[in-house]
């Protein structure tokens, strides 16, 4: 099979690279103050995000220029190694423990989240299986065993425990059942099942129930569940519609926590205002419009569905993290595509929106 | 190619996504918009940490606004406990404290091992330690102005001002019963701070100035106390009383000018005093009148028209009430006298008779008419009310024996406050300590008026009242009041002490003497009470000469002309005193005899310490300047040389040897006056200006 190559999508790319650049100024403002205290060098994670950005882009060129029809054959290898990695992370001495989650495999400065390659795994495998039988998913044994690949991967992720990375592979695998033609009722009763899931999920960790009861009543608990939450709101109530400017964040002041990862949004609320939030969610809906326009000229089923996961990785995280920034969400640690500083994560995204420019080349009009 | 379905499903995905991020953006809204001033103020006050800015306490003033009470500041060293356990050199820090403060090391550590955010490691501190901390520059250790207390003229007028505590507040005093007026209002540094408690750049800082307190104006008059300081001391020395109490009352106002209790404190100090001098006895302790009670005694009894001046009485040397018998004080009767000299003689039978006529009724409107049994209402703590005998079980022998001044127990400011009302034509007044109270800026804030409180006798009465009150004085009990120029009116009282379980002592006597002059138009009231005199007690001769002597002293610095015997004015031409305190004695009589003006000297020195009234005062020719003087070998003290002492240092050399301070400034001391080796009288006040040592480097440093 081969298909005639067009131009890459330009908006696609050129709202990556706004979102990138944006990333890389906030991480700066966000950072500087801790980094200078911490490290004592401001630019510490600015220097790192913008090596990871080097590395992310020039990944996403190679994958831009690698046809993606060709990696069919490496998918279901490759998925399987992913779990047999996944599985590995969670062995005492083998995988490495931060912040109270075994996350990370690697040896000295070469270290990486599986869980984050996983994303893309998943997205590639459930496309691939949903081309060679468009009709499997239409059916309940077929739906369930798409929904059993799905449990085993969650179920790895959980153990870590990734409670952020299981909800992005859930929604993304969600968006892939409906764009394959999974039923209605199907789709309805997963969801209705997914969110009972996730509540039992919740009663079972105390941290995570502590999160919801900050989320419910964050101002009541606004010295230990609602911290987060109430600090984050501080940041973008402090904003207005021109923000106090960049650079001029309060917030940033070890009062938000995670405040160049999973909240850079609200420093990006304060120091640039409403104009500033208007401007980000614009730019993230201008690249899942493109994400999706792609999956729809994609020349092929495998395409368009390898699209539309790739687009709603990005989609299901942007949105969660931005309705936990302004508290319409529980704190789940997800962080901002493209924007949040985070080394693997944001070579994987790119690498994502390298695969959708090559999918793009291809659109049929 | 892709199906329509999976076309349909691709656009329904991309519009869920739409519409999901369209409600963030009102969601943003909402919070920015809406919730965001709200959330901002909140934000702002979760960041700002509040550093209290302690007002500066209100300065206590004489009538005349010279300054009694002040604050001074001193650097105070406090601890930021976490920041110093961050620094991992605690035990050094620790021990450096230790050292330069003179702690004990392990109360340090255990200091900077507390879990808060703030503790004080020592407060009011001599600049010079502060200068060697700031050097060392410790981590986590800080320093803050503070305010302390003091009071330039020592224990003048001790018991008047109280004393205030570490925290400025008023403890005793005026300082305790203005305590609202001085206290001021704090103020507020607000500084942003990081989430761990580090200040942050270009931090944002609010600023609440605080109101300084007002300032007290007293009725006191600076020299008028000074006057009766020296007067007690002087007969506290001689007399070893084991109290002692002098007060000056305007009659017509009701001011207090002066009062003093001994025993007394330095207010600066008050601490290492015993608790028993901090007690006021001039309206804390209530004691037995005896014959000073007999005037208030008269002023009823002839405003009753039961007695009259020329009223024949007859004294056989005793009187018989009931089963009891009284005798008079004179072991050889006073026969028959007219009520003038039953006064004059102060003979007791007289009074029980008059007492005995003006029965229970009368005598007990009187008592209550001029005050006794309530408290003046003096803005002062601890007044006692003072006893009397109840009125339902007053008997005869009861109404006799109050008639001479026993039986009840009275408070130095009633009994003065009674006697200033018969001088004031029988107007009662409340005892007035303050006249006006200003703002910081020098605003009034409050003035207060005099308070007449009643009536008690007529004008006639009390002008016969007051002529026979001035012959007791020329010809009567009280010629040791006696004084040449001014028409004194008093009276004296020498009654036997109680004993605690009831009955009057043999060997311990309360000598007193109360008066007021000029006898013909009165300005001020004075009562010399002196509890337990060692040696001869009468209160002609313990009270009498104080009472003379402060008479004197304040009526020449109030400028009331002196009359000759005649009772012709002295002519009113008005010379201005020289400054004569340079020169030798002969000199300054020789120059001061030239102006036409009496020379009086006081003391055997040579040196004048001081004269009276001071330099610049017009006073009448032929007026009494007084110099004082002192033995070069006996009192005279040498100034010291104080430069490069801290106030707190000075402050101690000098009360040490007996002088007072009055510092300008803060820091160490540069400059001083009377200059060092200048022989000074005790209790000069020596006036020395503090600098500040390098002031550049001198850090801001705030605490809470």
């Amino acid at each position: 099979m081969s298909f005639k190559k067009k131009q890459p999508d330009l908006v696609l790319f050129l709202t990556t690279f706004l979102l990138l650049s944006i990333g890389v100024i906030m991480v700066l403002s966000a950072s500087s103050y801790h980094a200078m205290l911490y490290y004592d060098d401001p630019y510490y994670f600015l220097k790192r995000q913008i090596r990871w950005s080097g590395l992310g882009i020039i990944a996403m060129f190679f994958f831009m220029n690698l046809d993606y029809y060709k990696t069919k054959k490496l998918i279901i290898t490759g998925f399987i190694i992913n779990l047999v990695l996944l599985a590995l992370v969670l062995v005492p001495g083998v995988g490495v423990e931060v912040k109270g989650s075994s996350r990370w495999l690697g040896v000295g400065s070469f270290v990486f989240a599986p869980s984050e390659i996983i994303k893309l795994a998943v997205v590639f495998f459930f496309a691939r299986l949903m081309s060679i039988n468009t009709e499997q998913i239409k059916n309940v044994k077929g739906f369930f065993s798409y929904l059993l690949i799905l449990a085993v991967v969650a179920g790895l992720l959980l153990k870590q425990p990734d409670l952020g990375t299981t909800i992005a592979v859930a929604g993304t695998a969600f968006c892939m059942f409906i764009a394959a033609g999974a039923r209605i009722s199907h789709l309805t009763g997963l969801a209705i099942t997914g969110l009972a899931g996730i509540a039992g999920l919740i009663y079972q960790e105390p941290y995570r129930l502590k999160r919801i009861i900050g989320y419910l009543k964050p101002f009541e608990t606004a010295s230990n569940e609602g911290y987060q939450t109430v600090q984050s709101l501080y940041a973008l109530g402090s904003g207005w519609l021109f923000g106090i400017g960049l650079g001029n964040s309060r917030q940033k002041f070890l009062y938000l926590p995670e405040r160049h990862t999973d909240f850079i949004f609200a420093i990006i609320g304060e120091e640039l205002g409403f104009i500033g939030i208007v401007l980000v969610i614009s730019l993230f809906f201008l690249f899942i419009w493109r994400g999706y326009r792609i999956a729809l000229y994609a020349p092929d089923r495998f395409g368009s569905l390898l699209a539309v996961g790739l687009t709603s990785i990005i989609a299901v995280q942007s949105v969660i993290n931005m309705g936990v920034v302004t508290g319409a969400l529980p704190v789940t640690g997800i962080t901002l595509p493209f924007v949040s500083y985070g080394g693997s994560s944001l070579t994987i995204s790119l690498i994502g929106v390298g695969i959708l420019l090559n999918i793009s080349r291809y659109a049929q009009k | 190619m892709v199906s329509i379905t999976m076309k349909k499903r691709i656009s329904f995905i991309f519009m869920i996504s739409a519409l999901l991020l369209s409600l963030l953006v009102v969601r943003t809204a909402w919070i920015q918009f809406v919730m965001g001033k709200e959330l901002q103020a909140k934000a702002i006050d979760s960041r700002l940490r509040n550093i209290d800015v302690k007002a500066k306490r209100g300065i206590i003033y004489d009538r005349n606004g010279s300054p009694l009470a002040i604050s001074v500041s001193a650097d105070s060293v406090y601890a930021v406990p976490s920041q110093v356990r961050r620094s991992n050199q605690l035990e050094e820090i620790a021990e450096a404290l230790a050292e330069v403060l003179e702690l004990n090391k392990e109360d340090v550590i255990e200091k900077l091992n507390k879990r808060i955010a703030f503790e004080w490691i020592k407060r009011r501190i001599p600049d010079e330690k502060i200068k060697q901390l700031k050097e060392l520059d410790l981590p986590g250790i800080n320093f803050v102005e503070e305010n302390q207390r003091y009071y330039p003229k020592g224990k003048l007028a001790a018991h008047i001002l109280g004393f205030a505590g570490i925290d400025n507040q008023g403890l005793n005093g005026v300082e305790l019963t203005f305590d609202k007026e001085l206290r001021g209002a704090s103020g507020k540094i607000m500084i942003e701070y990081d989430a761990g408690g580090r200040e942050i750049p270009n931090a944002m800082h609010q600023y609440i100035p605080p109101i300084d307190g007002n300032s007290i104006y007293l009725t006191i008059d600076e020299t008028i106390q000074y006057v009766v300081e020296r007067e007690i001391d002087q007969m506290m020395k001689i007399k070893q009383a084991k109290k002692a109490a002098v007060l000056v009352m305007d009659v017509k106002t009701g001011d207090i000018l002066g009062m003093a209790s001994r025993p007394v404190f330095d207010p600066n100090n008050y601490a290492e005093y015993d608790q028993g001098t901090w007690r006021n006895f001039a309206l804390t302790d209530a004691y037995e009148p005896g014959s000073t009670f007999k005037p208030v005694v008269a002023a009823g009894a002839m405003e009753e028209n039961i007695v009259k001046a020329t009223d024949r009485f007859y004294d056989p040397g005793y009187i018989k009430v009931g089963k009891e018998t009284i005798k008079c004080w004179s072991r050889t009767p006073h026969g028959s006298q007219s009520f003038i000299e039953g006064v004059q003689n102060s003979c007791n039978p007289v009074f029980v008779t008059v007492g005995l006529r003006m029965g229970k009724d009368n005598f007990y409107k009187y008592l209550n008419g001029f005050g006794f049994g309530a408290k003046t209402g003096i803005d002062l703590p601890g007044e006692a009310t003072g006893i009397l005998v109840p009125r339902s079980r007053t008997k005869d022998i009861d109404l006799a024996t109050m008639s001479i001044g026993q039986a009840n127990a009275v408070t130095p400011i009633q009994l003065v406050r009674a006697v200033a009302a018969i001088a004031n034509d029988g107007w009662l007044m409340k005892p007035q300590l303050v006249k006006e109270i200003r703002d910081f800026e020098g605003k009034l804030v409050r003035e207060l008026e005099p308070e007449p409180i009643r009536q008690v006798i007529s004008q006639q009465t009390s002008k016969e009242l007051r002529d026979i009150l001035e012959s007791v004085v020329t010809e009567g009990t009280g010629r040791n009041a006696y004084l040449e120029g001014y028409k004194v009116a008093g009276k004296t009282g020498t009654a036997q002490k109680i004993l605690p379980g009831g009955g009057y002592s043999s060997s311990e006597y309360i000598a007193s003497f109360v008066g007021f002059a000029p006898a013909d138009e009165p300005r001020i009231a004075v009562l010399v009470v002196v509890d337990a005199p060692q040696g001869v007690y009468y209160g002609g001769q313990v009270a009498a000469p104080v009472f003379k002597n402060v008479i004197l002293d304040s009526l020449r610095y109030l400028e009331v002309p002196p009359e000759l015997k005649n009772g012709v004015i002295i002519e009113e031409k008005k010379i201005t005193v020289p400054d004569i305190k340079t020169k030798n004695i002969a000199q300054a009589t020789k120059e001061l005899k030239a102006l036409g003006f009496k020379v009086q000297v006081e003391g055997q020195g040579e040196a004048i310490i001081t004269q009276l009234p001071p330099a610049g005062t017009e006073i009448s020719k032929g007026s009494n300047v007084v110099l004082y003087t002192q033995d070069s070998e006996s009192n005279q003290i040498v100034v010291p040389d104080l430069t490069g002492r801290t106030i707190k240092e000075a402050s101690k050399i000098l009360s040490d040897i007996g002088l007072g301070m009055a510092p300008q400034g803060s820091g160490l001391a540069a400059l001083q006056e009377p200059y060092p080796g200048t022989k000074v009288d005790e209790g000069t006040v020596i006036k020395i200006q503090f600098l500040s040592p390098n002031v550049e480097s001198h850090e801001e440093t705030i605490g809470p």
